[in-house]
């Protein structure tokens, strides 16, 4: 699961970045990307390239990591065994997502102890929308439909990017998301199509999961020199509008097909423009709630400690016999 | 004390706050393997990534469990990241081969040949794929021994050369780790059908 995290992500400088780049490699390095080609880890590349880059994966495997969080809460208490094992299998999902994205930064050069010191400390974000809680089973599942949905259209784009690992990564991700959106949907229709008090139930979770979903892609790309870049290196492909569109295009029909409605009087789709309108989510918030002020920003993140501390018996106790250990960078 | 929904958070009676980490050690996350798949008799083995662990035998079992806990595999190696020996990278069009010569020989007695995996990339962005055993004195060797007997496959991207000795192999007796994996349909997109029950609810509604 990801989402477009920080509203801030590309600093709005009046400089590129791109001074201390060699002009002949730098013309080469962009001539392969045009043509379509991978860039692979030991290739040279710019280093706000490979400054976003890290950037970017590393948190989209802080947010596959804690998304794992709000979900892992009901698998002990989702209804009916067949259920838990599935709750069981979406969030181990979760968790094997964040290590495949955490090698893939790692290529780059940022270590994988580093990454997670700094989740801790709070220096590296995370998906805004885990900082909210799944009340009930339903807000679990609504998380599991719909965020899952937002994800799939942030991670297909990303998948088209231009750095060969996080494509490995990504391809494999989107495979499982398949059946977390499949899942997902099926346990949304089952209690939005059941008795009333699973209807009611659904429609509360959906009017307290709508507000954050509309925040998840971030608001709209500022027109910058960075941007344009970042788009022509197959960094960033697609801005958050669009994915903002794609997805309503996508999941507002199959909501309103079950009887739900949508907490936003707003919203309808412009036919002259073949755009969606809606109320301008409230950007305040996110970046309120961003820079710690939400709900859950503090469990999540003393939860992820604490699984950190509790385990560091174990991995002392692995250290002590073995030689010693040569690599950490993965090859690719 | 911090306070949660969830009964299982509530009970670690985790502190409101705390002082910050202390940076992790070197090696905290133990040092890296690479993980190589056989999807089906007689296929070859393909790279599917990397996994953190303390030794050879953590990683296989992690790296069952990363890579191949939706589908059955015939076969799985696992390698010290650091065993294995890599070229540069070239174009999409191009072979590394092109730029490996025979090695020159020196005064130093040769050592015994060893085995050597070999590895191509075809296509950057795809993944590693074994294209066959060579038997060198050296991974340089190697290198050129694989030109030798793979040199005429094109495009070659990147080469990766495995010592064999390195190299942790599955059992044939042990391939029923993989048995009961079909089982598990709950894991799979297919084994969701929620049309049927959306249609009824339209025509239960008359939204339909």
């Amino acid at each position: 699961m990801y989402g477009s995290v920080s509203t801030h992500d590309i600093p709005a400088q009046a400089t590129t970045g791109l001074e201390n780049e060699d002009p002949q490699q730098l013309a080469e390095f962009e001539a392969r990307i045009a043509r379509g080609e991978k860039i692979e880890p030991d290739d040279y590349m710019p280093a706000l390239y490979r400054k976003q880059l890290i950037r970017m994966i590393e948190q989209h495997a802080h947010s596959e990591i804690i998304g794992s969080l709000p979900e892992g809460t009901w698998i002990t208490r989702a209804p009916g065994f067949r259920r838990k094992m599935a709750q069981m299998a979406k969030v181990q999902d979760e968790v094997g997502h964040a290590q495949l994205l955490y090698s893939a930064a790692e290529t780059l050069g940022k270590s994988r102890e580093d990454m997670l010191t700094d989740l801790i400390n709070g220096k590296s974000k995370y998906s805004n929308v885990f900082n909210y809680p799944t009340p009930t089973w339903a807000d679990s599942n609504a998380i599991s439909w719909l965020i899952d949905a937002g994800a799939i259209v942030n991670q297909m784009a990303n998948a088209r990017g231009s750095y060969g690992p996080y494509c490995r990564a990504l391809e494999r991700i989107c495979a499982e998301e398949s059946f977390h959106l499949k899942y997902g949907h099926d346990a949304v229709v089952h209690m939005a199509t059941g008795t009333p008090i699973q209807r009611r139930m659904m429609q509360e979770a959906l009017n307290r999961w709508w507000p954050p979903i509309m925040t998840f892609f971030g608001p709209a790309d500022k027109a910058s020199q960075h941007t344009e870049i970042l788009m022509r290196w197959k960094v960033k492909m697609a801005s958050n509008d669009d994915c903002r569109q794609q997805f309503l295009d996508m999941y507002v029909p199959k909501i309103l097909e079950i009887g739900l409605t949508i907490p936003d009087p707003n919203l309808r789709k412009n036919e002259e423009t073949g755009k969606w309108e809606y109320t301008e989510p409230d950007w305040e918030e996110l970046r309120r709630v961003i820079n710690g002020d939400g709900p859950c920003n503090q469990e999540r993140l003393a939860v992820r400690r604490a699984a950190e501390e509790n385990g560091a018996w174990v991995r002392r106790a692995l250290q002590a016999k073995r030689q010693a250990p040569k690599a950490v960078r993965p090859l690719a | 004390m911090l306070s949660s929904l969830d009964p299982r958070i509530a009970r670690l009676a985790l502190p409101d706050t705390a002082p910050a980490p202390t940076p992790k050690a070197a090696f905290d996350q133990f040092e890296t393997f690479e993980v190589f798949h056989q999807k089906k008799d007689g296929a070859a083995y393909t790279y599917v990534g990397p996994v953190h662990a303390p030794s050879a035998d953590v990683a296989f079992l992690f790296a069952k469990e990363q890579y191949s806990r939706r589908f059955a595999c015939t076969g799985m190696w696992v390698v010290p990241t650091s065993a294995i020996n890599l070229t540069p990278y070239v174009g999409d069009q191009e072979s590394v081969y092109d730029g490996v010569s025979a090695i020159v020989p020196t005064a130093d007695a040769p050592a015994e040949p060893q085995e050597y995996a070999i590895f191509h990339l075809k296509k950057r962005g795809k993944a590693h794929t074994n294209v066959g055993l060579v038997r060198a004195a050296s991974a340089a060797d190697a290198l050129y021994q694989a030109k030798l007997t793979f040199g005429e496959q094109r495009p070659v991207v990147n080469v990766w050369v495995l010592p064999w000795n390195e190299v942790l192999t599955l059992d044939p007796a042990d391939r029923d780790i993989w048995l009961t994996t079909p089982e598990k349909k709950y894991r799979d997109a297919i084994a969701y059908k929620v049309q049927d029950r959306i249609e009824r609810f339209k025509l239960e509604t008359g939204t339909k």
